[in-house]
């Protein structure tokens, strides 16, 4: 992210001669005007972010409880722990489960949106956009709490169930783990194929609309023209959003921990739930918890690469 | 980008950060402290959660001790659990102790585990001439750690079975049919009831092991032993307590429900006949206005076959700590004065916040056999004063709370059909590796 606004912030070389007179070459002038620019946020973002990170990446080298801390012996310890951690393994695979479910759902459904609503001869268009973009204005915990109670045993979606007669008797929705999950998974794509849509639908504008003609004046169906003429040039956008919601995904807590608590037995809870509790709730054990953390770096970092060699066609 | 997710892998690091900052403070006693000159002038500033109940008594505590001290101020700053205890861990982690309160509240559960780990936070109040014997064994445990006495308790959280006359009588049962009675009485007795009312009996948030502790420590059973070794595999009264838990359910005398206000609603509405918990329960069962009279409280039922078993428990519940930053000797005599040596403070926070004292010689007041209309004119106070003085100790130690979730897990497993001794054995495994 910093290596993409510097490059927006340093203007281009320009060619006047202005600069040369105070000995500095405009360009030159003109990039040191840049950092100069840069170099409050920088400073900021280095001792309140990477300078953190650092001091956490050592302290995922030590263990011991509270304030009682020595370095780890051997001082990978806390990682080869993670290989005998049931409840990390757990909260692994459900984030995982949020992943694979969640995220291409949501993008499909959020590229699907944006198509329909950036007809230009739509009725009412700016309301459509307007109420699937709301939801992503509601904070996590709140709508995690309207969902928690809307499935609840005697919530909402078991009246509606009972009264159309689906069902003979209320389904446990949160008691059950697949269901726990499957909840998750709704209110994560309630809350969020908005906002991805909202990436898709800037992108189309930049769309040229003589392409899709051209490809309709040659006798492509709607679909294919779709398909072979929008989706291509949409391309950065999908990489840019598939990177950032599995950024989010992998780091899912408000969910995990407001909607379903972690349950039933773990069933539902996240890494980041865990990482919480090792640090806040358990008895602290802050090397470990870094420890933890720098797995779901490495995670995120690991699946964003993947998926820019896969996704990132520019040469 | 997406912030809110983002920030909590933040919190992480950063708090993470933290804690190197101050990774070689050495755990010390300051045992001196409390016992030096009081001042007469200063402000003590409180870390309490609840208006209507904590910052209310700490606020009638503060008008007490400034009839007799006019230049101490008390401040109070309304922090809930969470925050307090997340603020302790980093302010503690980062050695950064004079931000903290001079005094906090901490829930009894959460209090061996902070002392053990943040000592150089806590004042050691044993010498301080608060007099510990006045307060019932199984409440001080909790806040006593290695034999010195970290804190004051407050809210009691003795347990008490709350049910609706009404539809005792409907069914032809009385009060006294749920009075010392065994689980086997009570699921005998509760089936009746449902079999004529319709009305099942208890519920308990799904996940949560409130009931389980609450039978659990009814017959003196704990998830650690006394030099804090997990004892979850094998206990023969955790596995009694989930059994009856089963039984409960079969039986259709137990619910299952998801959320704290299905919980609530559950008896508050007429759904379910009884609540069983701590004293503080009965702060929301008063709520259902239109059910004054219909209710009394009497003991909880005891656990079958088991020799130590006894009809009395307790589930929350907190007490005051004194933090060791500033005026240690001022706030230790504060809450020796009120908490832990007024009769007065008791008799106005109890019927105005319905604050039960731990403290033995405030039960001794008039006002505790005090008829309470709601409960059809029983003197529900005493009751209560007389189950606390009988309640079994239980050890938490510093890792109730991995215990205590890990033997929740073990339940949620069993209570869906998994063999209980090996669901129990995990549960050992899993807080054995916690505590590695």
């Amino acid at each position: 992210m910093t290596t993409t606004t510097a490059a927006r912030a340093v203007p281009s070389p320009p060619t006047d001669e202005v600069g040369r007179r105070r000995g500095l070459t405009s360009a030159r002038r003109k990039s040191l005007t840049g950092w100069t620019f840069l170099a409050p946020a920088t400073l900021l973002i280095v001792l309140m972010s990477f300078w953190p990170m650092f001091e956490a990446f050592l302290l995922s080298f030590r263990t011991g409880r509270g304030t009682r801390m020595r370095w780890a012996d051997p001082w990978w310890a806390n990682y080869t722990r993670l290989f005998d951690d049931g409840i990390f393994h757990q909260t692994l695979a459900n984030t995982f489960m949020y992943l694979i479910v969640q995220v291409p759902v949501m993008l499909v459904l959020a590229l699907v949106l944006a198509v329909l609503l950036n007809d230009r001869t739509m009725k009412l268009r700016g309301l459509w956009r307007t109420a699937i973009f709301l939801p992503c204005a509601v904070s996590l915990v709140s709508y995690s709490m309207v969902f928690r109670t809307m499935f609840s045993t005697d919530g909402m979606v078991n009246d509606a169930l009972l009264a159309l007669h689906l069902t003979d008797h209320p389904v446990n929705w949160l008691g059950n783990a697949v269901t726990a999950r499957m909840v998750i998974v709704l209110g994560l794509l309630w809350r969020w194929t908005g906002y991805n849509m909202v990436f898709y639908l800037a992108a189309l504008q930049n769309i040229e609309p003589s392409t899709i003609e051209a490809a309709k004046i040659d006798g492509a169906s709607d679909f294919r023209a779709f398909w072979h003429v929008t989706v291509p040039q949409l391309r950065p956008m999908i990489l840019l959003t598939a990177i950032m919601s599995t950024n989010g995904t992998i780091q899912l807590f408000d969910e995990s921990w407001a909607l379903t608590a972690g349950g039933p037995a773990n069933g539902s809870k996240t890494m980041s739930h865990y990482l919480y509790e090792l640090s806040f709730q358990n008895n602290p054990n802050f090397g470990y918890a870094s420890a933890v953390s720098y797995v779901i770096l490495l995670l995120v970092a690991v699946l964003a690469a993947i998926q820019m060699k896969v996704g990132d066609k520019r040469d | 980008m997406n912030i809110n997710r983002r920030s909590v892998l933040g919190l992480g690091l950063g708090a993470a950060a933290v804690a190197t900052l101050a990774a070689c403070n050495s755990g010390g006693k300051n045992d001196q402290a409390v016992a030096g000159d009081v001042p007469t002038s200063g402000t003590l500033t409180v870390w309490c959660w609840d208006p209507a109940f904590n910052i209310y008594s700490m606020n009638e505590a503060a008008k007490i001790y400034q009839k007799d001290h006019p230049d101490v101020k008390v401040k109070v700053v309304e922090t809930p659990w969470d925050d307090i205890q997340t603020k302790l861990t980093t302010l503690a982690q980062s050695g950064k102790l004079d931000q903290l309160p001079d005094i906090f509240l901490c829930q009894n559960n959460a209090f061996q585990k902070n002392v053990i780990n943040y000592g150089d936070a806590f004042s050691d109040l044993t010498k301080g001439g608060v007099k510990f014997d006045e307060f019932p064994p199984a409440v001080v445990g909790y806040s006593t750690v290695d034999g010195a006495n970290y804190g004051v308790p407050f809210d009691n959280g003795t347990a008490v079975q709350a049910l609706r006359i009404d539809y005792l009588e409907q069914a032809g049962l009385t009060m006294k049919d749920f009075t010392d009675i065994s689980w086997a009485d009570y699921i005998e007795r509760g089936t009746q009831l449902k079999a004529k009312t319709g009305h099942a009996l208890i519920s308990g948030q799904s996940g949560s092991s409130d009931l389980i502790m609450m039978m659990l420590q009814s017959a003196g059973g704990s998830l650690f032993d006394a030099d804090g070794k997990p004892t979850i595999a094998k206990n023969d009264i955790l596995l009694k307590s989930i059994d009856v838990l089963k039984q409960l359910q079969k039986a259709g005398l137990y619910v299952e429900v998801n959320s704290w206000d299905e919980y609530i609603r559950g008896f508050i509405s007429g759904n379910h006949a009884s609540a069983l918990n701590g004293v503080w329960i009965l702060g929301s069962v008063q709520t259902a206005k239109d059910q004054s009279g219909k209710w009394e409280i009497t003991n909880v039922p005891k656990l079958d076959g088991i020799d130590s078993a006894t009809n009395y428990t307790a589930n929350g519940g907190s007490s005051w700590a004194v933090s060791a930053g500033k005026q240690p000797a001022l706030a230790n005599d504060f809450l020796k004065s009120t908490f832990a040596g007024s009769t007065q403070l008791y008799d106005t926070i109890l019927p105005k916040a319905g604050a039960l004292a731990n403290w033995m010689p405030a039960a001794k007041s008039d006002i505790y056999q005090e008829k309470q209309a709601f409960f059809n004119n029983t003197a529900i106070y005493a009751q209560v004063v007389d189950y606390s003085a009988k309640v079994p100790k239980n050890n938490t130690g510093a890792y109730y709370y991995e215990g205590r979730d890990a033997a929740s897990v073990a339940m949620t497993k069993i209570l869906k059909g998994a063999d209980p001794t090996t669901a129990l054995d995990e549960a050992q495994k899993t807080v054995e590796f916690a505590m590695k």
